[in-house]
């Protein structure tokens, strides 16, 4: 079974006529209906959404037979799951953060560094926040290609070559 | 009311000395500054600055479109994680 990826929630219903609040966690919010159909966080339903309307925090949507207020009510707190095959593929040193969280990451000599745990951008660079064993703080590491020469995702490692001071 | 153009940018006197002596040494280092109110000059490009958020200094690599902002702004002091779904990292 491939990774299932959350791409949004249902916050709600809205309206009387079965349509549901909607609130996307993707890059570019529309593009949740590009995943359609979506699937609970087991796998075990599936869900076709078309969006209707933007509104604020989210948008209003259709889901694939649900035609009342009550039915739109029990999927309060629904969150939506797509499976990774189905995000497009990307150039050259472009990653999804999902694609580089939970990498090793090593340092040039082999050492191992620590565990991406999460990807942030604050403005300047993306920054790889890396969990250090035997730390309870972490680490960010700027992801450019003089810091991190190597992302190898088949093998689940990226080689750093971290500025000095950093770790 | 914005900053009068004949008094400059501001920036701490630290911090320029520190960035010009990274800049001699040529090393790769992290220059870790505590001044978020410090302007970002031209010729802080290319260096890597830790900007202390209160807790602890966030990596920022400077580049020209950052120049005449503030460090602080590239270091935020609240956490927010959100979710990664189809979110996109690029490694300049």
């Amino acid at each position: 079974m491939t990774e299932q990826i959350c791409v949004g929630a249902i916050a709600g219903s809205y309206g009387v006529r079965g349509e549901v609040r909607l609130k996307s966690f993707c890059a570019i919010p529309e593009d949740i209906e590009a995943y359609s159909p979506l699937s609970n966080e087991d796998g075990t339903q599936s869900y076709t959404l078309v969006l209707v309307r933007a509104i604020k925090n989210g948008f209003t949507a259709r889901v694939g037979g649900v035609e009342t207020k009550e039915q739109a009510d029990a999927l309060k707190g629904l969150r939506l799951f797509a499976p990774r095959d189905r995000l497009p593929s990307l150039p050259d040193d472009e990653y999804y953060h999902t694609d580089l969280m939970g990498l090793e990451v090593y340092d040039t000599g082999g050492t191992l560094l620590g565990t991406v745990k999460t990807v942030q951008n604050h403005g300047a660079s993306d920054l790889l926040e890396i969990t250090v064993p035997g730390h309870s703080s972490t680490i960010l590491l700027p992801f450019t290609l003089a810091a991190v020469p190597t992302v190898d995702l088949a093998s689940g490692r990226i080689i750093a070559d971290p500025p000095e001071g950093l770790f | 009311m914005s900053r009068s153009v004949w008094k400059g940018p501001f920036v701490d006197a630290y911090v320029l000395k520190k960035a010009e002596a990274a800049r001699e040494s040529g090393r790769n280092e992290v220059i870790k500054i505590w001044s978020r109110r410090s302007t970002i000059l031209p010729q802080f490009v290319g260096l890597t600055f830790g900007v202390y958020n209160g807790q602890k200094h966030i990596p920022v690599n400077v580049s020209e479109d950052m120049i005449g902002q503030k460090f602080g702004e590239y270091s935020p002091t609240r956490t927010y994680y959100g979710h990664a779904a189809d979110k996109k990292a690029k490694r300049k």
